[in-house]
């Protein structure tokens, strides 16, 4: 007994250029905003972004974003929802709306395969992945079907935040996926903290994201979550990491 | 279609397995259709048989086998089929359809009304054997 979806995997990801999973320890700290913002302020630079929210209890890049929720389109394979000019949206909620969904391990695996497996992208620049907080089956697949992969750690200045996000550095270099860049998020008073834990692992340091009091007045609304100061720290950010070559 | 994307998944994947192999001993590969996907069993066909050519494959490579759905519920040992899950709407039909494991946003046990239960056959395409 085989399973065929991870050579599917492969191909339905053969026109994409960059894949960055957007990561981070302990929930809480904007990775689903950072991820969001990140494809608007490219996709808005003229790149072609794909946004995958593998956060499958709990997605929320829709939400953000103001996608409305529909069974998606079909082209050989299954078409990401539109969100605004060069971005587009997969996600778990298209199928199951706003109902709980609750997986266990295998069940999580098996989703984010036929995701993969079933999703056309087509030509794209960079795919982000909106990972759910921790290190689990979404990682640890991740590493195993997608080739190509990088992460970008999200984490607020808090020692505990950094703490715990230590350790997933660790299991990233362990299962030898690079880290494109640490980002600091929430800063209100530097991320000194943040950049130390960068330099202790080896990681680039990717840039601060100021704490932004406009994010819950902007949610739902692509166009207002474009024009927040976080959403321009985000996207040089993810500018800076995309001018240089992946590391290996 | 999705059903192609799931073709062309299982072609990728048999033609590796056929890499190598003596052409002179027929090799067919069984795909079990797990009932809880609904894969469109005509188009999926069409398909493979498609996608089969492009490879070089004979148009009868594939041999097709649905797989009846089979669930157990982890809280009460209840064990029941698709037949007993009536009043899924068409759309949460397709729901599951992309995605089988919406299934648990939209199913419960039938005894207990649990949401914690296992698919335990017939979930999705698997190539269950490749032999002469």
């Amino acid at each position: 007994m085989s399973d065929p979806r991870p050579a599917g995997v492969l191909r339905r990801l053969a026109g994409v250029g960059r894949i960055i999973a957007f990561c981070a320890a302990k929930g809480g700290v904007g990775k689903s905003f950072c991820a969001a913002a990140a494809g608007v302020s490219l996709a808005r630079a003229g790149r072609a972004v794909g946004l995958l929210d593998l956060d499958l209890s709990s997605a929320a890049a829709h939400l953000f974003l103001g996608v409305p929720l529909r069974l998606p389109d079909e082209d050989r394979g299954i078409l990401p929802l539109p969100v605004v000019e060069g971005l587009s949206l997969m996600s778990a909620a298209a199928f199951t709306r706003e109902r709980g969904l609750a997986l266990r391990g295998a069940e999580v695996s098996d989703a984010i395969v036929e995701l993969l497996c079933a999703t056309q992208w087509g030509r794209k620049d960079a795919l982000l992945i909106d990972m759910p907080p921790g290190i689990g089956e979404e990682v640890l697949d991740l590493a195993r079907l997608v080739p190509g992969l990088e992460a970008v750690v999200v984490s607020t200045p808090s020692e505990v935040s950094v703490r715990v996000v230590a350790r997933l550095l660790a299991v990233l270099e362990d299962i030898r996926v690079p880290v494109a860049g640490v980002l600091a998020n929430m800063v209100r008073h530097g991320a000194a903290s943040v950049r130390a834990l960068a330099a202790s692992r080896g990681a680039a340091f990717a840039g601060e994201v100021p704490w932004d009091p406009g994010v819950e007045g902007a949610l739902g609304d692509a166009e207002a979550i474009a024009r927040l100061e976080s959403t321009r720290a985000v996207g040089e950010a993810l500018a800076a990491i995309l001018a240089e070559p992946r590391r290996a | 279609m999705h059903e192609w994307a799931l073709a062309d998944a299982v072609v990728a994947t048999a033609a590796r397995q056929a890499e190598g192999r003596d052409p002179s001993v027929p090799l067919r590969v069984t795909v079990l259709i797990g009932e809880l996907q609904a894969i469109d069993r005509d188009i999926f066909s069409f398909a493979l048989r498609t996608l089969a050519g492009e490879c070089s494959l004979p148009a009868d490579f594939f041999r097709l086998q649905t797989e009846p759905a089979a669930f157990r519920c982890r809280a009460c040992a209840r064990q029941w089929g698709l037949d007993g899950q009536a009043g899924l709407t068409d759309e949460e039909r397709e729901a599951i359809h992309f995605l089988p494991e919406s299934a648990h946003a939209f199913l419960r046990c039938p005894a207990c009304g649990s949401l914690d239960f296992a698919v335990e056959k017939g979930r999705g395409v698997r190539l269950a054997e490749a032999g002469q």
